[in-house]
């Protein structure tokens, strides 16, 4: 299995760069959902005023979240819906076996769920003994790789069609081809047995709705209308960010995701589910549980700062947009959120030593706050997780060094004798020698500032 | 069990925020970013128009007709072309009865077959509650008809729609479906056929739901 941890992302991320299709890959990816994108959010005349309102009602949701969850969950509840809560992932995935034990599944189709990515649930199914499909094209592709995903909207993005090709021949002994409609088609087949076959269907959420129990999912598949309309049992997994007050701050929310996601209008399929099926003869599964998870998530509400992380509603924007994902792709981010959204996540999520790299992944240019639809103010929560960090890592000769500097800085008789001594040592000691292997440093010159002026 | 984990996390959160700092409240009036609702009256012609025209970017078919005979004679046109015409189709009423009015030859026709006999069947029909014309969206509302599986399992859906069912953006569809009485169990939004874009971002149409999507919008009702 290809699985980087984050610990690891400096080393990950030179083996992503030498890698030259990944990064073929990921500039034609991020240049077409980034042009997608400036042109959907071009065709509406308040773009920026959406953003600002989606802000105000996800800042309103995070400060009364204990209220709108419990508001959430009786609602849901009184319309059929059983509500699990889980404390972090094991917990969650704990629910979720026992409740696939208890409907005795044995095939369990799924659609894509970052949130039961971040908890590692197939691992727990497969262990407990269950088969767990995972049914967006992308998902499965990667799923068959045995690799995990390297975008939020388009899982696979690193793959060739050529390597799809020969992995469909090895694992569904499909005959080699480079038609992307026929690897999708042989997909869909064979998917369409496992759904045929499923016990149970698990998905995510996009979005809860407090004020009705209604839980909305996007797509355009149709694999998530499949997971959740033809199995009898019905698992939505939601971290318990996803809330939003009423109903109608859906018209806020499902201009802005699809636009920033993919640039289209809208996705091709909206699901809104409300509570379980009122008539014994209608459609639809017979159970609908919605497990909330915690897992960290809370903790981030303490500081203004860090709770605007809650305020993400997935859509790939950020990732699309930044200088470091364009070039080293999401797998050497060692997370299911990669990209600037999920160097600020991650950390937080996990704990700051696992992934003390990931806040130092940018350059702070500030194109992922540009872009972001609930304007979540990126650079500044990594320069907040910085300070966290460094307390923790500085070593003690840059301490000491800062401490030098800052005492030189103070005296104007220190600072004109070290830059002489600056200029004479150069020639002998290499400076920086982090900073200078990829680029020279510039020498310094032969007279300062403070003596070309003087000489004037 | 669960309900000390409802507490533990409920707990967590109040505590969180209690430590922490309200956010700088932006005074903004919701609402004031939507579009304006245009209240100026449009034309049933107009808006059928916006709406094939939306539907079209999609890669959905639109068809706008006047009347029963019309919509028979389309329902026929799209399905005689097919190779194979196992037909399931929604428990409204009307959608047999305009069936009916087609002399198509039809292998075998079911109302609303459930989730294991689903799978056999080439095209589904159903109508819809309500459409959106500045997307090409339909809005099937579970409470008024069985159709979430005719819609979604066949590889060709075809829906049949009156031109007074079509609203003109997103916000009066949620507020339709908000003021019901009581929100349906399921409300699904379909804006064009099934797509992926998932290998080497090249768009394939088909990939889970149907392949193609054709909606008949009668213009006279």
């Amino acid at each position: 299995m290809n699985h980087l941890s984050s610990e690891t992302f400096d080393q990950n991320a030179k083996a992503a760069l030498a890698d030259a299709h990944l990064r073929g890959a990921l500039k034609n990816a991020t240049s077409l959902f980034g042009e997608r994108r400036k042109a959907a959010a071009a065709s509406l005349p308040n773009w920026e005023d959406l953003r600002t309102e989606a802000r105000a009602i996800k800042d309103e949701v995070l400060w009364h979240l204990d209220r709108y969850l419990e508001e959430f969950v009786h609602n849901a509840e009184s319309r059929g819906a059983k509500i699990h809560w889980a404390r972090d992932a094991a917990e969650a995935n704990s629910i979720i076996c026992g409740l696939a034990t208890e409907c005795k599944a044995h095939t369990i189709v799924k659609s894509k769920s970052m949130t039961t990515e971040e908890t590692h649930l197939n691992t727990a199914l497969e262990a407990a003994g269950m088969q767990v499909v995972e049914t967006d094209l992308g998902e499965y592709i990667i799923q068959l790789a045995e690799e995990p995903p390297s975008h939020i909207i388009a899982p696979a993005i690193h793959k060739t069609r050529g390597q799809i090709a020969e992995l469909f021949n090895a694992e569904l002994g499909m005959p080699l081809t480079d038609d992307v409609a026929r690897l999708t088609s042989t997909a869909r087949a064979t998917l369409r047995d496992r759904f045929a076959a499923a016990d149970a269907g698990i998905s995510g959420v996009n979005f809860a709705i407090a004020e009705t129990g209604t839980i909305v999912i996007v797509e355009n598949e149709g694999n998530i209308r499949l997971t959740t309309s033809l199995p009898p049992v019905h698992i939505a997994v939601m971290g318990i960010e996803k809330v939003l007050p009423r109903f109608a701050d859906l018209d806020v929310f499902l201009k802005l995701l699809p636009r920033s996601g993919t640039g289209q209008r809208l996705t091709t399929y909206q699901s809104f589910i409300t509570g379980t099926k009122r008539q014994p003869g209608d459609e639809g599964p017979e159970q609908l549980h919605i497990v909330l998870l915690d897992n960290g998530r809370s903790r981030m509400l303490a500081h203004p700062v860090t709770r605007q992380s809650l305020a993400c509603i997935r859509c790939g924007a950020c990732l699309n947009a930044c200088p470091v994902y364009q070039q080293v792709g999401g797998h050497a981010y060692g997370s299911v959120y990669p990209g600037p959204v999920g160097a600020v996540i991650t950390p937080q999520l996990m704990g700051i030593q696992k992934a003390a790299q990931l806040p130092y992944a940018s350059s702070l240019c500030g194109a992922c706050r540009e872009v972001c639809p609930v304007k979540i103010d990126i650079p500044r929560l990594l320069l907040h997780l910085r300070g966290e960090i460094s307390p923790l890592k500085g070593k003690l000769s840059e301490r000491l060094a800062f401490k030098i500097w800052a005492q030189v800085m103070m005296r104007p008789s220190l600072y004109k004798m070290s830059s002489v001594m600056g200029r004479f040592m150069q020639r002998f000691v290499p400076v920086a020698k982090a900073w200078t292997k990829g680029r020279d440093l510039r020498p310094i010159e032969s007279k300062s500032f403070h003596e070309l002026w003087s000489d004037e | 069990m669960n309900n000390s984990a409802r507490e533990d996390i409920l707990g967590a959160i109040r505590s969180h925020l209690a430590a922490s700092v309200p956010y700088d409240k932006q005074e903004i009036s919701h609402g004031s970013s939507r579009m304006n609702t245009d209240t100026n009256p449009i034309s049933s012609a107009s808006i059928c128009g916006q709406f094939k025209m939306s539907l079209e970017a999609v890669d959905g078919h639109g068809r706008i007709v006047h009347g029963d005979k019309e919509i028979a004679q389309a329902l026929t046109e799209i399905i005689s072309v097919l190779s194979q015409t196992k037909i399931a189709i929604s428990d409204n009423p009307e959608v047999e009865r305009l069936l009916n009015l087609t002399d198509l030859e039809i292998e075998e026709l079911s109302i609303a077959p459930n989730a294991h006999d689903i799978f056999r069947f080439d095209v589904g029909i159903s109508t819809a509650q309500a459409a959106i014309a500045e997307t090409g969206t339909l809005v099937l509302d579970s409470t008024g008809e069985r159709h979430r599986l005719v819609s979604l399992v066949p590889p060709v859906h075809i829906a049949i729609i009156r031109a007074s069912q079509i609203y003109r953006t997103l916000g009066e569809v949620l507020t339709l479906i908000h003021g019901a009485k009581e929100v349906s169990p399921a409300v699904t939004f379909i804006t064009g056929p099934s797509r992926t874009a998932d290998i080497e971002l090249t768009l394939a149409i088909g990939v889970h739901g149907p392949q193609e999507l054709y909606v008949i919008i009668d213009e006279v009702n």
